[in-house]
């Protein structure tokens, strides 16, 4: 592996085609040797960079796929990584692509106006103090850099339209959410509901990939709970997670079987779900008997105490 | 060598939707000589939705699981779930890192009996076999040629992601199904969707996304050449095979494609039927395939 070949995505504001720059094998960040590159083998390549040092966010890419920030990434680890010496470089995924690995985040900037991304102090209130705990409430989500790695390995927004929103969006909703000084965190909480707070599918690429490790999916976690909490409990997505803590109590083990009538509501699902409830009786995968036959499993009042227990604990803010 | 055993964590698609896995996974441990006892008792992990509506339940409830699987003597619990792995692993994280929050737990548990001590770790099937069993004994069991089976491995998101929780192997480029494959002389075929996900946990309100990713996972997967798709995880498999036919209304090409789990494929390695794997309870029919490798 004494050569190191990377496979980049071109693009000139017309045409795209790949192209292969060759080097030698040495210790370097992946930024380095887009800069070595640059400066050694072609003038024309474009990418974006500032601070070198994973504060300002703008060199993240992809390599085989994968968001990386460039700027913090060692080549050696991509080798350890892929197990190879030859990489394909490309810009984010789910960003418009500008030229090169350039992308734009002006349409990203704009929907995220729409969180309001800044504080909106308590009307009236002069003091702000701020104990310990509470700046601990949000003090991890305002490590985030936007640099836009979470977007690029989003499932949802692969495939969603405009309206829902990039995890660092929810993040910085987040953020201000969990703010003791700002009074505007129900308002957000509405304002994401409305861009699909339910369509998240929980499939954790946005806290994996993201370089400051921000938990965003449990943060829109957090989101949905205070969603339930403020009343907006009757979306398909709060109807089928209620199945499930529903299920636990009532016999510990979920009913597949009114699960999609409980979430999708008895109409519309003898409207969408019959030929795929056909399926599941024919192949054998769906007993219409489970249904009524379902028993409790051992030691349900054990879970039952449980739940009465954390109903009793102290609420989260 | 000393005889693996574990506290056996169906979840709940093995009770219903998924009971060809449960038929499966515990013929494949019979056969290797893994003990599987199933844990008295246990409820639903709260299939990462139960945090949802209430973070706390869904951890007391998953320290119970835990908990009763020490209290019947065990120290590992195998699953074979991505998403049960995940909650049960999550719960455990969290409870083993945060002192006061153990005892919170335990004042809860206390209430029913139960003690969480965290001496039991949490693992599953597809680790098991490659960290615990080992993979030259795996091969040095198979039975019957898969040379001609070209399987796309499915990994799913939650048996990898988030890396702080899972850990078994990088996420971004996972190599733990190839190489079972490979020690069962299957072919995996490389396709850009291995890691995608299946959208399973919010394929009621996302349906369009979900389904539009399932459609081009699995046309890119038969493109790559793969006569199934081979997962590790129940509700990877729901929405691939069950929902297949949903999938197909987004894209013009023909996606039809089975889909196994991976106990499946272990058990025709070792000798089983596809009837005895009740391979024949899929909604996408494996039958044709196993007709054309001569498997009956």
């Amino acid at each position: 592996m004494d050569t190191i070949t990377f496979n980049v995505r071109r693009f000139d504001g017309e045409d795209a085609w790949n192209q292969e720059y060759s080097f030698k094998r040495q210790t370097i960040t992946l930024l380095g040797a887009l800069n070595m590159i640059r400066e050694e083998l072609d003038d024309s390549l474009c990418f974006t960079q500032a601070c070198r040092h994973s504060i300002c966010g703008s060199c993240a890419i992809t390599v085989n796929g994968s968001a990386y920030l460039a700027c913090e990434t060692q080549l050696d680890e991509l080798i350890d990584t892929f197990q190879t010496n030859y990489f394909y470089l490309a810009p984010l995924n789910n960003f418009p692509v500008v030229r090169d690995l350039v992308v734009s985040f002006d349409e990203k900037a704009e929907k995220m106006s729409k969180v309001m991304p800044w504080m909106c102090p308590h009307e009236g209130r002069h003091d702000h103090k701020q104990s310990e705990a509470d700046h601990q409430k949000y003090q991890q989500a305002t490590d985030c850099v936007m640099c836009g790695c979470c977007a690029s390995g989003c499932s949802e927004l692969r495939y969603s339209n405009d309206n829902y929103l990039e995890p660092f969006i929810m993040n910085k909703a987040y953020r201000f959410i969990r703010d003791s000084r700002d009074e505007k965190g129900e308002d957000r909480v509405k304002i994401i509901l409305e861009n699909d707070l339910w369509k998240c599918l929980h499939c954790n690429q946005c806290a994996t990939k993201c370089p400051k490790g921000i938990p965003v999916s449990s943060e829109i976690s957090y989101m949905r709970r205070m969603a339930l909490r403020m009343g907006e409990d009757k979306s398909m997505g709060a109807r089928h997670a209620y199945c499930f803590r529903d299920d636990l109590i009532k016999t510990g083990i979920l009913n597949e079987a009114m699960l999609a009538v409980k979430t999708e509501g008895i109409v519309k699902c003898a409207a969408n779900r019959i030929p795929f409830t056909m399926r599941m009786v024919l192949s054998g995968k769906m007993n219409p008997l489970h249904v009524m036959l379902q028993k409790p499993v051992k030691g349900i009042d054990g879970v039952r105490k449980l739940y009465e227990i954390s109903q009793k604990m102290d609420k989260e803010d | 060598m000393s005889t693996l055993r574990y506290a056996f964590f169906p979840g709940c698609t093995l009770e219903s939707a998924a009971n060809e896995l449960k038929v499966s996974t515990e013929i494949t441990c019979k056969k290797l000589g893994i003990e599987l006892v199933e844990i008295e008792g246990w409820t639903c992990c709260g299939a990462s939705q139960v945090q949802d509506v209430d973070d706390f339940f869904g951890l007391l409830v998953n320290a119970r699981n835990i908990a009763l699987a020490e209290s019947q003597g065990f120290d590992q619990i195998m699953t074979v779930c991505n998403t049960c792995t995940l909650m049960l692993r999550t719960a455990k994280s969290r409870i083993d890192a945060d002192p006061a929050l153990k005892d919170k737990v335990n004042d809860a548990l206390a209430e029913i009996g139960l003690e969480y001590k965290g001496t039991a770790e949490i693992t599953h099937y597809l680790w098991a076999l490659v960290r615990d069993y080992g993979l030259d004994r795996l091969k040095e069991q198979v039975k019957v040629d898969l040379s001609n089976l070209h399987v796309a491995n499915y990994y799913g998101c939650h048996i990898l992601m988030p890396p702080k929780i899972m850990g078994f192997e990088n996420d971004r480029n996972p190599q733990s199904m190839e190489m079972v494959m490979k020690a069962l002389g299957a072919v995996s075929v490389d396709y850009e969707q291995r890691l995608a996900c299946c959208g399973f946990h919010a394929i009621y309100p996302a349906e369009k996304e979900a389904e539009t990713g399932n459609a081009v996972s699995l046309a890119v997967a038969k493109e790559a050449g793969a006569d199934c798709v081979v997962t590790p995880c129940p509700l990877c498999h729901f929405s691939l095979d069950m929902w297949q036919k949903d999938s197909q209304e987004y894209i013009d090409t023909d996606i039809t494609i089975p889909v196994l789990h991976l106990p499946q494929v272990v058990g025709l390695a070792l000798g089983f039927s596809p009837k005895e794997l009740a391979i024949n309870h899929h909604v996408v029919s494996a039958m044709p395939l196993m007709k054309s490798l001569g498997l009956k």
